[in-house]
């Protein structure tokens, strides 16, 4: 294996994609935290989503006949946009409205997408472990997902959104200091549930690029912990979208990596399936010191 | 705002109006029940009978009786709360319901008895109560409780009592809900001609779930079993809680846990030497290692902040990768050059070499009962230890020290005693029960013992309950997260032993299917055990029990086994929104607030 030009454009490609989900799940986590709500779940929403997305087009392509249909897989990332945000919405539910302990809502969450997928699996393809193929999936532009114009998009998008608009700042306010902002007449507790959802939705969007974009079906477990390491990113990336689109191709370019060297005789696959894991230990470890979170981020608020 | 009479009646007439429509809408018995899941199905307002005809030979008469007495006693419970008697008349209604229940129960035998007598095989093999009669007790039981809670102080006793209101309330939920998904994804046996006998055909189908889920407490070889699935959450939910207690969050378990199982591995296969040695050896090296891997996300939380929860889980992912690496291939390349490890077993699936016997922790057959004969070497170490705790009165050291000593002796006495010949049927011998239990048991006493006996377990609790005031009262709380984080990884280390040392599930090895998620269910084991020993031991049993009966549910519905892991879910995130009950049943101080106002009343 030598660095020629053709690995060198595989392994940008390989980063663009493996970087897409992160960077959608990381955003969306920074929305969460930014209004003062830790969401631990995204893991288990990207399977959710994921879930979504696969079953739903296999299911329309089953009664609609396989033969192309260009805006099926769109219809399952919307419902999987859906189904993520409803998921999160719970979690705000619990979190925002029972004052429940953040981490241990999420983790519940996090535990029913471990088990809930197998049982709608079973009931839909007899097996408990992966979905039929669908015939449909997103579409390739330049070699890309379109998702992955769109997650790279979104970061001028989410800092516009973030830091000039009104909602943004409301947004800040809720997660730095609640009661200042209940004061001025920010409703706080809309503001989390707004925030929550925003990253259940875009976290979804990661599950359906997963199945339906990267795959063209759902397979049990398939996040692998990347709801986790987008955590870890966003952490790294000291919850700002430019530091969270750097810290998120760190971690796209880990696995991409992980990924190359798979066939190769340099290091065995199993260890550096490890890689972006170590990775992530490495970074919360050493640059959490020089982050700050939102100063009222998991704490219950109440008037 | 309501009065309490106001509103003592109108949660009657709620319940009443719920037990009502159960009993129009399910079944109130089941004498028989077809292939499939289909059931003879009785109701007073008529049957659902799946080939046309009752049972040979059955005869329904006893319902109707019962029938009209329900329906009496629940006029009269609906009455009660707006007449003098109150809440005390409820006590009465409540036992009423209770006996009406018990009278079912008996009928219902008596009728399948009448067809089964002189049959030489049984006619009727499978057959139950129905919703229709749970619904009869479950309204009695109501009744007592709102009596209860109605009667001065009774509120406090069940804010004081939150700890068992909260994850008994949550479990209810979920089992609700769970029955929702079950009657959700699963079509109904059998056709229904109208539509009261199509949601009849639902309730009994949730019904039947429920009866598979919880059918290995009534027989003995499920029971073994539910042990035996206990075991490693009694381990898990320990470490889990011990964490709780001490302000952490420990997702680690799983990983702890496969650490332990590749230390256990190692000495328990390639460590020669006499069984006294190798196996405390085998056992001590799978709690180092899980403690240390626990051990180490607790130092990056106290030299540099970083965040427990996401470290855990990163090492729980590290873990699979080390356990996959050293067992699922012997030649790796590195750089060109080629590694050779010796731990995998020759053969297509990863699997390590067998451990030695020496190294076994003994089948349940084996501490009972060796070579046939009933052993009293447990009973009687059992006696002496528990002698040997309550004499010595001095400190806890000195205490456990007896206890120990005294219970060694007690077992070596014991072995020596002959007992009678006892044998066991295969089905029960089949069940892979093994010491580790005994060592789970152990585990629960040492957690009671060191977190609320010890002073490194009230520095652990002071530090979770109060960080700050604990750290102003000398806990030093970097060393105090590490040794916590050390013990609740031994602890989940420990329970690789059941699989590894205790052959578990079929062999005496580590192998590729290794149920390392069991740490994940910690988490549910622990947050239902409310983090004491009583409740962790109860909740794991509890969480044994579903997953066998689980095991009925798929083999005999075909609904994936997986319906368990969406329960104890459910479980974890009812049981964190406080079981969604009022605010005193979770807030300390709304709670003491309640109590000072009931003691007010009794005074009064």
């Amino acid at each position: 294996m030598s660095l020629d030009a053709a690995f060198l454009t595989a392994l940008l490609l390989s980063t663009l994609r493996q970087t897409t989900p992160l960077l959608l799940t990381a955003l969306g986590g920074m929305f969460s935290e930014r209004s003062g709500v830790t969401n631990i779940a995204l893991e288990g929403i990207l399977l959710f989503g994921a879930l979504t997305a696969a079953v739903v087009v296999e299911r329309l392509e089953a009664a609609l006949g396989p033969g192309p249909h260009p805006w099926l897989p769109w219809v399952g990332v919307v419902s999987a946009m859906g189904v993520g945000g409803l998921v999160a919405f719970v979690h705000a539910l619990v979190s925002i409205k029972y004052r429940a302990d953040q981490i241990i809502s999420a983790t519940a969450i996090n535990l029913l997408a471990l088990g809930a997928p197998s049982l709608v699996l079973t009931y839909f393809y007899g097996n408990a472990t992966s979905s039929k193929e669908v015939v449909n999936r997103l579409p390739l532009l330049f070699g890309l997902s379109p998702v992955v114009y769109l997650a790279f998009l979104l970061v001028p998008l989410s800092w516009w959104v973030l830091f000039k608009t009104p909602f943004g700042l409301r947004l800040r306010a809720v997660g730095e200091h609640p009661e200042a902002a209940d004061t001025l007449g920010v409703n706080v507790y809309r503001m989390r549930y707004t925030g929550v959802v925003l990253s259940g939705v875009l976290a979804g969007l990661a599950g359906a690029y997963l199945s339906i974009g990267f795959l063209n079906q759902f397979v049990r477990g398939m996040s692998a912990g990347m709801g986790f390491i987008a955590l870890a990113a966003m952490i790294f990336g000291n919850w700002h979208p430019a530091g969270i689109l750097f810290s998120t191709l760190l971690f796209g370019l880990a696995s991409a990596l992980a990924i190359q060297l798979q066939g190769s005789e340099i290091l065995p696959a199993v260890l550096v399936q490890a890689f972006p894991y170590v990775v992530t230990v490495l970074v919360l470890a050493g640059f959490i010191g020089r982050s700050r979170p939102p100063a009222a981020v998991g704490k219950p608020y109440e008037k | 705002m309501l009065t309490d009479c106001k509103r003592l009646g109108l949660l009657v007439l709620l319940g009443g109006g719920v037990a009502l429509l159960l009993w129009y809408l399910a079944p109130w018995a089941v004498p028989h029940r077809v292939f499939g899941g289909e059931g003879v199905l009785l109701n007073p307002f008529g049957h659902h009978l799946p080939q046309g005809s009752l049972p040979q030979g059955y005869r329904d008469a006893w319902l109707y009786p019962v029938f009209y007495l329900s329906l009496a006693w629940l006029a009269l419970s609906l009455l009660l709360p707006w007449t003098k008697a109150g809440p005390r008349g409820l006590y009465w209604a409540g036992a009423l319901g209770l006996g009406l229940f018990l009278l079912t129960y008996l009928l219902f035998q008596g009728s399948v008895a009448q067809v089964n007598a002189g049959a030489e095989r049984p006619l009727l093999r499978r057959y139950s109560l129905g919703l229709g009669s749970y619904a009869t007790l479950a309204y009695g039981l109501y009744l007592l409780l709102l009596a209860r809670v109605f009667s001065p102080g009774g509120l406090a006793l069940l804010v004081r009592r939150r700890g068992v209101v909260v994850p008994l309330f949550s479990l209810l939920l979920a089992s609700l809900l769970g029955g929702a998904i079950v009657a959700v994804l699963k079509e109904s046996p059998g056709e229904a001609a109208t539509w009261r006998e199509a949601l009849m055909l639902k309730l009994d189908l949730i019904t039947y779930t429920y009866q598979l889920l919880y059918s290995p407490l009534v027989s003995p070889s499920g029971f073994l079993q539910s042990l035996l699935l206990a075991t490693p959450l009694i381990f898990t939910g320990l470490s889990v809680a011990l964490g709780f207690r001490g302000g952490l969050f420990n997702i680690g378990a799983p990983g702890q846990l496969i650490l332990g199982a590749i230390a256990a591995m190692l000495v328990g296969v390639y460590l020669p030497g006499p069984r006294w040695l190798v196996l405390p050896l085998a056992l001590l090296a799978a709690a180092l290692a899980g403690g240390l891997w626990g051990a180490i996300p607790g130092w990056l939380k106290a030299r540099f902040g970083a965040h427990e929860v996401i470290n855990t889980i990163m090492f729980n992912y590290i873990a699979a990768s080390l356990f996959l690496f050293l067992i699922s291939a012997n030649e790796y390349k590195f750089f060109g050059q080629t590694l050779h490890l010796p731990f995998k077993y020759p053969g297509y699936e990863a699997r390590s070499y067998e451990v030695r016997p020496e190294a076994r922790i003994p089948h349940w057959t084996d501490l009972v009962a060796p070579g046939g004969e009933l052993s009293f070497a447990l009973p009687l170490a059992l006696l002496l230890g528990v002698l040997g705790y309550f004499l010595v009165r001095r400190s806890l050291g000195h205490r456990v020290l007896a206890a120990g000593l005294l219970g060694a002796l007690g077992y070596g006495l014991g072995g020596l005693l002959p007992g009678p010949q006892v044998a066991f049927g295969p089905d029960l011998t089949s069940v892979r029960l093994n010491g580790a239990f005994l060592l789970a048991l152990l585990a629960l006493l040492f957690f009671h013992l060191y977190v609320f006996r010890h002073v490194g377990g009230y520095e652990l609790r002071a530090l979770g309950l109060a960080p700050k005031a604990a750290e102003y009262g000398g806990v030093n709380p970097g060393r105090k997260v590490v040794w916590t984080m050390f013990l609740a990884g031994a602890l989940a280390g420990l329970a690789a032993t059941h699989y590894v040392l205790g052959g578990g599930i079929d062999e005496y090895r580590l192998k590729q299917s290794l149920p390392y998620s069991v740490g994940f269910d910690g988490i549910a084991v622990a947050l239902m055990g409310q983090n004491t020993p009583l409740g962790v031991g109860l909740a794991a049993w509890l969480f044994g029990i579903l997953l066998t009966g689980g095991l009925q549910v798929n083999l005999q519905l075909g609904i994936s086994r997986e319906l368990v892991a969406v329960l104890q879910a459910l479980i974890v995130l009812f049981i964190a929104a406080g079981g969604f009950l009022p605010r005193y049943f979770t807030d300390p101080l709304r709670a003491a607030e309640v109590e000072l106002k009931a003691e007010k009343e009794v005074k009064e």
